[in-house]
């Protein structure tokens, strides 16, 4: 965490160098955050590219009081909204498996993924917040920064969404076993 | 961790993410082509010095014309004034007005409004001086 201050402060102070670095260390953890937003590969690429982009622009109001990664990712959040309003086609409208960036990333074998199936059961907010807490290990506070919620409203719907996806993995687990 | 927890962290790592050299380049790219926004310090409005002396010279010279009007209206009213020389005017040549008017007479009633007027001054008066003990 320390490095990473380090290397936001040279950013600052104008080292392209520090900052591509920080591209470096959260290039791969955005773009999969960005998968499981995204319609297509390529709109993820172009989400992410726009928010290392806009990090960049706006290094200088980054306030040293959040976690680097919270900023990044509101940033990469607002990106994934603004592409998709852009956007006609909608993850829900996908029809065919080639055309989900998220499935064409996962192995045949892996289709039980219980990211699919939180992707179908949650909304995008509540999504999003569930991968920041799982995914990302990030603290109430963090997720209520990154999504501009209160924390109550992020408490209550991972709690919800919890229940839901352990629901899942129950009925995903029995029917593994009622066909295995 | 629980399970479903330890469960949505392994699928997360699960999901394999590939970035190309091409997108690399292209990242790259865009990163050089752009400067970070300078933050807008709070500075003093400085003005060059040439404003300060173009504010000066306008002032001395707005000055300067001030009193050149001044004296100019001065050295006008000091020129004496020649007056026509005056001459006697014939009373003959001067029309006699008819005013027709008349002095006003006092008549009755006036003379006893004045006098009662005088007698309502005499009462209050007296009734100032009672109330205050004389």
């Amino acid at each position: 965490m320390t490095n990473e201050l380090q290397l936001v402060d040279a950013a600052k102070a104008g080292s392209r160098k520090a900052f591509a670095d920080l591209v470096e260390s959260y290039r791969v953890r955005l773009l999969r955050f960005l998968l499981t937003r995204c319609a297509s590969h390529a709109d993820a690429e172009d989400a992410l590219q726009d928010t290392f982009i806009a990090a960049y622009r706006y290094l200088h109001s980054y306030d040293p009081r959040w976690r680097f990664s919270t900023w990044l990712y509101r940033i990469a959040i607002r990106k994934v909204q603004k592409i998709r309003q852009e956007n006609v086609v909608e993850i829900g409208d996908l029809s065919d498996e080639e055309g989900d960036p998220l499935l064409h990333c996962m192995a045949a074998s892996e289709t039980e993924n219980l990211w699919v199936s939180a992707r179908r059961i949650l909304n995008d907010d509540v999504f999003a917040a569930t991968w920041l807490r799982y995914a990302e290990d990030m603290s109430i506070n963090d997720i209520s920064k990154a999504l501009d919620r209160s924390d109550s409203w992020t408490k209550v719907n991972l709690l919800r969404a919890r229940k839901a996806l352990g629901a899942e993995m129950n009925r995903e687990t029995n029917g593994n076993e009622a066909y295995g | 961790m629980d399970k479903l927890a330890k469960q949505l962290k392994d699928d997360a790592a699960r999901i394999d993410v590939h970035i190309s050299d091409e997108f690399d380049r292209r990242m790259a790219a865009s990163l050089e082509g752009i400067m970070p926004e300078v933050p807008d310090a709070p500075r003093l409005r400085q003005r060059p010095a040439a404003f300060w002396w173009a504010s000066s010279l306008t002032g001395v010279a707005a000055a300067l014309v001030f009193i050149a009007v001044i004296n100019t209206h001065s050295e006008g009213e000091v020129t004496p004034v020649v007056s026509p020389p005056t001459s006697p005017v014939s009373m003959a040549t001067i029309p006699t007005i008819d005013w027709k008017a008349e002095s006003a007479m006092l008549t009755r009633p006036l003379q006893r409004e004045l006098e009662d007027l005088q007698a309502d001054l005499k009462k209050a008066e007296e009734k100032v001086k009672k109330e205050i003990g004389l």
